[in-house]
């Protein structure tokens, strides 16, 4: 019966979600609710027999599949004609529903009992699970015209530049608030290398890696100078180089190169020479205007990617992430990831090992701007178009905020915070607006009879506007609840703990009492 | 025995560094706006611009001189970059014209009136800026305290993204200060120059050298903004140095461990800080809105930057390097618009900042170790 709590909750979250999205999204968002129930029921088991773990958890999926459905149901009579909307055909109804009820109960208890498995078997059957959802997903995802594939590659190109940020924030624990710097070098270097405007039209394929590559030098050349610098002070040349780079982007429009000796030393002292001009009013980055359009990959039997089909760039960015995700693997275990990790807890304890902070640091940079070089070259490609508003700050907070939710140095509480909120960035909110939108305009506003009161309703009614309060609640809730993230990485958590674990007695010694020393 | 070697008289590689330097500055500063024969012509042509360059950086200078206090003096005290110190100023301005407005003041003509408007409005954005400051401190930065020193950061910055995004839904209330009208709250909205039809209802000439002859505007805007900012300065600087509680503030800033035995309350010294320093920025708003007559949501990022960089300039933690400070970024900011490019102003203030940091991480005039780790 203890299992009974988690289901009610995940049923009702998962309930939610199904009123905003409406249709066949009660399948789809069944399915993950089941996945992800049976995760956090799975870990309160001992190894026992599965079948026993299995019959344990059937109520409580049983439950939530139950208050999924009657969700769904109020939503295809109550919310729907609330909203002005058609309800969904009966059948498809029925079948959503019946696929819901089916997912919930049949992934919960198969997750939950792997736990019964032996370790390495639970761990095959896991990842097999998971790249069984990873595959099918983008082609489900068609057949019910949910349309979330091409919000989800977003929410995954922040996975990447999650990844990377990792590395430099989460590892060798140099705070970072310029990231987006990088992500903007990256998909700078794709949009002049390939964009047809500038009439150098290289291949995709070669140009993530010079992309890659470009970001890492500037990762190198950026980060040398904050070498001497600690903590604070760090952060804050960093947001100083992430503000100067899109100022720069924007504005390379009109260069011109003279060659001062040339040009003016020469002249200073009378003698005429010819003035040598290097370059001369040249276009770089078109402004405001951005860069459009940037060639495409293609591949052979599929062809050039389409935007129509984001399923290809699904399994692009997939296979993006599946490298990164294996490279920073192998650096993390490697002797300079361990190095990383003893800069972070200890600097100068750290160089009296035989550690070389400088090298130790500036690859951390390079390494962390690698990634980002991926991401960029990948968003311009995608996007086929680059404008300098995208890399402000608040870009470098968004991918912070996704590090920070997920988890410090944990590869995948950064893959989970990343997903999380961009995805409530990039699907919930959309959706949450257009049912607040229909809800007003059927419902609520015919029924307010003062139209100054019936405006200010409206106006205020756009949750996308507002979208940057889910960062900046991210990062204040978790920084005063659970600064290591949701899935921490132990040390890290252990550190950010070590107060609490202080006796209690002492901690009465160092603080006299005030009201006694008045009397 | 001499065991020092004879110094160098002429360092080759030094030298040759330097040379490369100035040369890559020649070659690439054009780019920026950096271009030496041109200013030297602008200037030649029009000697008398640069005084009024001089006139309009030392006026904005002031405002930044104003916000720049609330970061040092926190900074001071808890050695934290109070990140949403730039939103406060921002909520300060949003505060004064919602006051303005509610009260009739935009509309009035009368000379009284307006006084008494500005009057509340300064007041209001004082008392609201000092108690949101103060607010943020207890929501998000008290339980950091003694957590690793980037957490409260990180705090901060996500209470600059709230504070922002208080100000867009400020900005969409057109049924609370009509002038918003109904573009929505992502657009810059205009704050009405008061003092201007403060000054014309009164009889006086705006600009106070337009009878002298000479091709300057002074107006009085410039003389009160930057009046005002001295007295506030020289107000907070007797206050720290004279009053008890200045005293407990300088004794917690020194140590404040040892400030705690000896019966200071530490809370509550913090607390005030954040008084102080957000009813700063209320004032600044005030000064800030009626000074170039805008009100933005995003204004508050910008303008704590450059805030922020002037406290570093003159020295972080010390109250007189930030007035310093203000005047010299306002200067700058100025003659990086005037002769430079306008659009790179940012860069230019961004890259002072980081060359501050690098080279003289103590300031103009920071006197203690300016990196703390």
């Amino acid at each position: 019966m203890q299992y009974i709590k988690p289901g009610i909750t995940f049923g009702i979250i998962g309930g939610f979600l199904t009123f905003l999205f409406g249709g066949w999204s009660v399948a789809v968002l069944g399915s993950f609710m089941g996945l992800s129930l049976g995760l956090s029921l799975a870990g309160r088991f001992e190894r026992k027999d599965p079948l026993k773990i299995a019959l344990a958890v059937l109520p409580s999926a049983v439950v939530s599949a139950i208050i999924l459905l009657i969700f769904s149901l109020i939503q295809n009579t109550v919310i729907v004609e609330a909203l002005g909307k058609r309800p969904a055909p009966a059948s498809v109804a029925t079948n959503a529903n019946v696929l819901a009820f089916i997912g919930v109960v049949l992934l919960t208890t198969l997750v939950a009992s792997l736990r019964g498995l032996p370790e390495k078997q639970e761990r095959n059957a896991k990842l097999i699970l998971l790249a069984l959802l990873i595959i099918a997903f983008p082609f489900v995802d068609k057949a019910t015209e949910l349309r979330w594939t091409a919000q989800i590659i977003f929410a995954l190109i922040f996975v990447i530049l999650g990844l990377g940020l990792n590395i430099v924030v989460g590892y060798a624990g140099l705070l970072d608030l310029g990231y987006a710097a990088f992500f903007a070098i990256g998909a700078y270097t794709t949009g002049i290398l390939s964009s047809p405007v500038h009439g150098i039209e290289m291949n995709f394929w070669l140009v993530i890696w010079i992309a890659a590559g470009m970001a890492a030098v500037w990762g190198l050349l950026l980060g040398a100078p904050t070498l001497p610098l600690r903590g604070d002070y760090l952060a804050i040349v960093t947001l100083g180089f992430g503000e100067i780079v899109p100022v720069l982007f924007r504005n390379l429009i009109d260069v011109t190169i003279k060659e001062p000796f040339t040009c003016w030393i020469l002249p200073l002292f009378r003698i005429q020479t010819a003035c040598i001009t290097l370059v001369e009013h040249e276009d770089l980055t078109f402004g405001e205007k951005g860069i459009s359009p940037i060639g495409r990959p293609s591949l052979p039997f599929i062809g050039e990617f389409e935007s129509s089909n984001p399923i290809t760039w699904y399994f692009l960015i997939i296979g993006i992430i599946l490298l990164s995700i294996f490279l920073i693997n192998r650096m993390r275990e490697s002797r300079l990831g361990r190095a990383w990790m003893a800069i972070r807890e200890d600097e100068l304890a750290a160089s009296q090992m035989g550690i070389d902070p400088v090298r130790t640091k500036l690859l951390a940079f390079a390494m962390g701007a690698t990634f980002s070089g991926f991401a960029g070259a990948f968003y311009a490609a995608y996007i086929r178009g680059i404008f300098p508003s995208v890399f402000e700050f608040s870009t470098s907070i968004i991918i912070l905020s996704c590090v920070i939710l997920g988890g410090l140095g944990n590869i995948n509480g950064v893959i989970v915070g990343g997903l999380a909120l961009m995805t409530a960035d990039r699907l919930f909110l959309p959706a949450l607006k257009d049912f607040l939108a229909a809800l007003l305009n059927n419902t609520v506003l015919p029924s307010i009879s003062d139209p100054v009161m019936q405006l200010a309703v409206k106006d205020n009614s756009n949750p996308i506007l507002y979208r940057f309060l889910l960062f900046g609640l991210t990062l204040v809730i978790m920084m005063a609840v659970r600064p290591e993230g949701l899935i921490p990485n132990e040390q890290r958590r252990m550190e950010l703990h070590a107060e609490e674990e202080v006796p209690l007695e002492e901690l009465e010694i160092a603080q006299p009492k005030s009201s006694g020393t008045k009397k | 025995m001499e065991l020092t070697k004879p110094k160098k008289r002429f360092d080759l590689k030094r030298t040759g560094v330097i040379a490369l330097v100035i040369y890559i500055v020649f070659l690439i500063g054009p780019i920026a706006g950096l271009d030496f024969p041109a200013i030297y012509t602008a200037i030649k042509a029009n000697p008398l611009q640069l005084v009024q360059f001089l006139i309009i950086g030392i006026s904005n200078g002031a405002i930044v001189a104003i916000i720049a206090l609330g970061y040092t003096m926190v900074y001071g005290i808890i050695e934290l970059i109070n990140f949403a110190h730039g939103d406060v100023y921002m909520i300060g301005v949003f505060t004064s014209l919602t006051v303005l407005s509610l009260t009739g003041t935009l509309e009035s003509k009368n000379p009284g009136t307006i006084v008494l408007g500005l009057i509340l409005a300064l007041v209001i954005a004082i008392v609201v800026c000092a108690v949101l400051n103060a607010t943020i401190e207890r929501l998000a930065y008290r339980r950091l305290r003694n957590a690793p020193r980037l957490a409260p950061l990180i705090s901060a910055i996500g209470m600059s993204f709230i504070i922002e995004n208080i100000g867009l839904m400020w900005a969409a209330q057109a049924w609370l200060v009509p002038s918003f009208g109904t573009t929505g709250g992502a657009s810059q909205k205009s704050f009405p120059d008061m003092l201007g039809v403060l000054f014309t209802s009164l009889g006086w000439n705006v600009n106070l050298l337009a009878s002298s002859g000479i091709a300057l505007r002074l107006t009085i805007k410039d003389v009160l903004v930057i009046v005002l900012a001295s007295v506030l300065m020289i107000g907070l600087r007797l206050f720290v140095q004279r009053t008890q509680l200045g005293k407990a503030m300088r004794a917690t800033a020194q140590n404040r461990d040892a400030a705690k035995m000896l019966g200071i309350d530490i809370d509550w010294v913090i607390t005030a800080t954040f008084l102080i320093g957000g009813g700063l920025a209320g004032a600044a708003g005030l000064m800030a809105g009626l000074y170039n007559n805008t009100a933005w949501w995003f204004m508050g990022f910008r303008a704590g930057l450059q805030a922020f960089t002037a406290a570093v300039l003159g020295g972080i933690g010390n109250i007189a390097g930030a007035m310093l400070g203000g005047f010299l970024i306002g200067l700058l900011a100025s003659f990086s618009d005037g002769y430079l490019n306008a659009r790179w102003t940012n860069a230019w203030v961004f890259a002072t900042l980081v060359l501050i940091l690098l080279f003289r991480p103590t300031g103009l005039l920071g006197e203690q170790t300016g990196q703390k780790a």
